[in-house]
């Protein structure tokens, strides 16, 4: 198909501009010690996100087939059915039993696409027992943490810190706009709503630095709403409390 | 199905049908010929305005798009500030969406409806000519707004309560933004009645509904989904309209609003929206993989009920929007679930289409590349779709850039690809001339190429956390974000190359016959029996469809 004098030059430019734009890129200016937010699949840490790293592995496996199989096909037909002289085109124009069979075997798969994801819902859903409360309030352009049960310390525009292997729950509002509290490695999002509560719980599975970002357009300065949560052992968390009630008593 | 031109069937029963004249009628034709386009009535001049602004909007919303690319290229830039980054966001979805698609589906609709029907014009001229002039109204109101204080509207094309309220986007941006959703409003419930009376009532004798040409389905289920859906749109930004200037407080959550309920009555309008989007293109794509297999369209039946199916079930999968927005989980699992279902109606239409070529004698024209390849982009928007069903998964991609790259693959993939097929294609009817095919496929490489290298990778930094609509981002995201800079490049170079080869075209005289692709043998279309360009009027006598 790529016959045209003008075609050729231009994929070879493009081609050449997207290699450069690629490989020159200066990866340097990540920081190496800090933890990135992109690897969630790869390296999820509470049960939600394993449970949705797996949901999207299994919808995956069930829809690759139905991503080839067009592109196969319609690869198929653009070889081999091309014109050449003399070819008749064929006639046909219907088939019900293949009518049938594409509507019926899509819309199983997805019966069976649907099953594990729904029981997943209702696991994100059912919020435990919290060892650890807390409140998330959005608000223009920065997070703020209250802990109910720890003397109602309120923590604003720094990194949220929770302990380790213990069932957090969150109940979620904003003071002015909808925003969304999300991250990645958590498999949590939720929209918090002026108004209203929302609530996610999340138990992380290990020791460390987790980021996150406001993903509701909440105004100007919305893509500097970062989130950072520190997860620490119970100790660390204790005492980063009483730290926390001091400054507070202090204030 | 033949078309007897010549001997129109007497009606049984004794009821006679209104003699037609065997002349064409002579069009009034007022002395100043800028009064023929500017006073016109005429579907074809009606349609082919919509098509010019259309283009002249695209351009324009490529270029908004061309300043976020910019400001994205790398992480930590100032090209535009960040107020002028969510107005330059806000304005492209809008333009792209009332001003580009939708006119452009429109356009193809008034020109194509009324010649594949047999009939002469639409069934209500003077308001076709309304329902396009205005939208000029609309679109100043839209782009005057960047120069009022406060610049345009910035809450993005969704304009989410309580951001879009006067407390937090202050200057009358906004209230300019909607008055322009009001009015580009009116243009499409307008033309949807237009196209509901013609198509139901002025089908040529002997051409019933299931002998329409898809196309003209494809615009009638479109028409339905404008009708009961715009209005809901228009009542849910006259509701932020009153909150921002007359006190009401339906959004107001200080004072017992609810910004939740903005969302349900919002994506009431903008799901189906989508549809609307892309419902005629797939008629279109239907018409152009026919032709150049040199087929009939297979399973015509069965694509009538999907469209059918799929206008139907676009109204009861809102909330697959709203999976974060704290709706209850019984309510996300039938949202869930209902939106899934669609999923199997548009596979309907996929397989058909591999049918329709299967076994055919493809010329590869620059039309039929553009229907090819809307295949091969639209199935990865659809299969992306499936995943954001899925409400765990959707949780965690949602507001993503995986969900811009899905939907980009949907409307870029999908709408666009169809847009510039369509183009291509009857571009000879409706001109007189071809476009150069030579640069046809060098736009449609470019074109391509360019799209798969901005929207394929924007799944991936959605799937590691870069959530859309942000002026900046973490540095881990820099690599991708300035590929996909480059991408939009290639896109750029691809539309100005079509611009041009469209003016080239129009400098060329006239050499077309009524069938310039040699297609109608197999096809059968009213279309390609008129001369290129049809006269005023269209038919000297209307045909009659024999069985
Ligand atoms: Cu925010
Ligand atoms: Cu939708």
């Amino acid at each position: 198909m790529i016959s045209s004098r003008f075609a050729r030059p231009v994929l070879v430019a493009a081609a050449t501009l997207l290699a450069v734009a690629t490989f020159g890129q200066d990866f340097a200016n990540i920081p190496a010690s800090e933890p990135s937010i992109t690897d969630w699949m790869f390296d999820p840490v509470t049960p939600i996100a394993h449970g949705v790293r797996n949901n999207a592995l299994f919808i995956l496996a069930i829809t690759v087939p139905y991503l080839i199989l067009p592109q196969v096909l319609l690869f198929y037909c653009i070889w081999k059915f091309r014109k050449r002289p003399g070819a008749k085109p064929a006639t046909f124009h219907d088939n019900v039993q293949l009518e049938v069979l594409w509507t019926i075997v899509p819309a199983l798969s997805l019966v069976v696409l649907a099953i594990p994801s729904y029981k997943l819902i209702k696991f994100i859903e059912t919020m435990p027992e919290p060892d650890v409360r807390i409140e998330v309030t959005g608000r223009q352009f920065y997070w703020e943490y209250r802990y109910p049960d720890h003397g109602n310390i309120r923590i604003s525009d720094e990194p949220l810190v929770v302990p380790v292997r213990k069932n957090i729950v969150a109940d979620m509002t904003s003071a002015d706009v909808t925003h969304a509290w999300w991250v990645p490695a958590f498999g949590i999002k939720m929209d918090t709503v002026p108004g209203r509560y929302t609530q996610v719980w999340f138990n992380v599975e290990r020791e460390g630095w987790f980021k996150g970002q406001c993903a509701e357009l909440c105004g100007a300065l919305h893509s500097k709403m970062l989130i950072d949560v520190h997860v620490v052992s119970q100790e660390e968390f204790d005492a980063w409390i009483e730290m926390k009630k001091r400054e507070f008593a202090g204030e | 199905m033949s078309i007897l031109l010549d001997k129109p069937k007497e009606p049984e029963g004794g009821k006679s049908l209104p003699r037609f004249p065997e002349q064409p009628i002579k069009p009034y034709r007022r002395p100043n010929p800028i009064y023929n386009v500017l006073g016109s009535t005429d579907h074809k001049v009606l349609g082919l305005l919509y098509l010019a602004l259309s283009l002249f909007m695209g351009i324009v919303g490529g270029a908004l798009a061309g300043g976020i690319r910019a400001q994205l290229a790398s992480h930590n830039l100032e090209v535009l500030s960040p107020e002028l980054y969510n107005q330059f966001l806000t304005m492209h979805g809008s333009i792209m969406i009332f001003f580009v698609i939708i006119p452009a589906l429109a356009g193809f609709g008034n020109y194509l409806v009324p010649l594949m029907i047999g009939a002469r014009d639409m069934a209500f001229p003077r308001m076709n000519a309304f329902s396009f002039w205005i939208l000029i109204p609309s679109a100043v109101l839209m782009f005057a707004s960047f120069g009022v204080q406060g610049g345009a509207a910035s809450a993005g094309w969704t304009a989410y309560p309580p951001l879009s309220l006067k407390e937090f986007s202050g200057g009358p941006g906004v209230d300019m933004w909607i008055l322009g959703v009001h009015l580009a409003g009116v243009s499409s419930i307008t033309g949807a009645i237009n196209f509901i009376v013609t198509i139901m009532n002025m089908r040529a004798p002997g051409m019933n509904l299931m002998k329409m040409p898809l196309f003209c389905w494809t615009w009638l289920v479109n028409a339905w989904l404008i009708l009961i859906g715009t209005p809901v749109l228009a009542g849910a930004v006259t509701m932020v309209l009153l909150d921002r200037g007359f006190g009401t407080n339906f959004f107001k959550p200080a004072m017992g609003g609810d910004p939740v309920l903005y969302q349900h009555l919002f994506w009431f309008y903008s799901h189906p929206a989508v549809y609307i989007m892309v419902l005629p293109g797939f008629g279109m794509i239907s018409h152009v993989l026919a032709a150049f297999a040199h087929k009939r369209i297979f399973g015509y039946t069965g694509m009538v009920w999907a469209v059918g199916a799929i206008g139907v079930l676009g109204f009861i999968v809102w909330g697959h929007h709203m999976f974060t927005a704290g709706i209850s989980a019984e309510l996300r699992l039938y949202f869930s679930f209902a939106t899934m279902v669609i999923a199997v109606p548009t596979g309907v239409k996929i397989w058909s289409w591999l049918a329709t070529i299967w076994g055919g004698t493809l010329e590869f024209t620059t039309p039929m590349k553009f229907a090819l390849g809307f295949i091969s982009l639209f199935v990865i928007g659809g299969i992306s779709g499936v995943y954001l069903a899925n409400v765990p998964f959707d949780m965690q991609v949602h507001d993503s850039y995986f969900v811009v790259a899905h939907f980009h693959y949907v409307l870029v993939g999908g709408s666009i690809m169809s847009i510039f097929a369509g183009t291509y294609f009857w571009f000879p009817k409706m001109a007189g001339r071809k476009l150069d095919e030579r640069m046809g496929n060098a736009v449609f490489w470019l074109f391509l190429i360019g799209m798969n290298a901005t929207f394929l990778p924007m799944h991936l930094v959605g799937l590691q956390g870069m959530a859309r609509r942000i002026w900046q981002y973490r540095p881990e995201y820099a690599a991708v974000n300035s590929f996909i800079s480059l991408g939009y490049l290639l896109m750029v170079a691809a539309g100005a190359l079509f611009v041009y080869s469209v003016i080239e075209a129009l400098r060329r005289p006239r050499d077309c016959d009524e069938d310039p692709w040699k297609i109608n043998d197999v096809q059968k279309s009213l279309v390609w029996t008129t001369p290129s360009p049809p006269p005023a009027y269209n038919f000297a006598r209307i045909p009659t469809i024999g069985s």
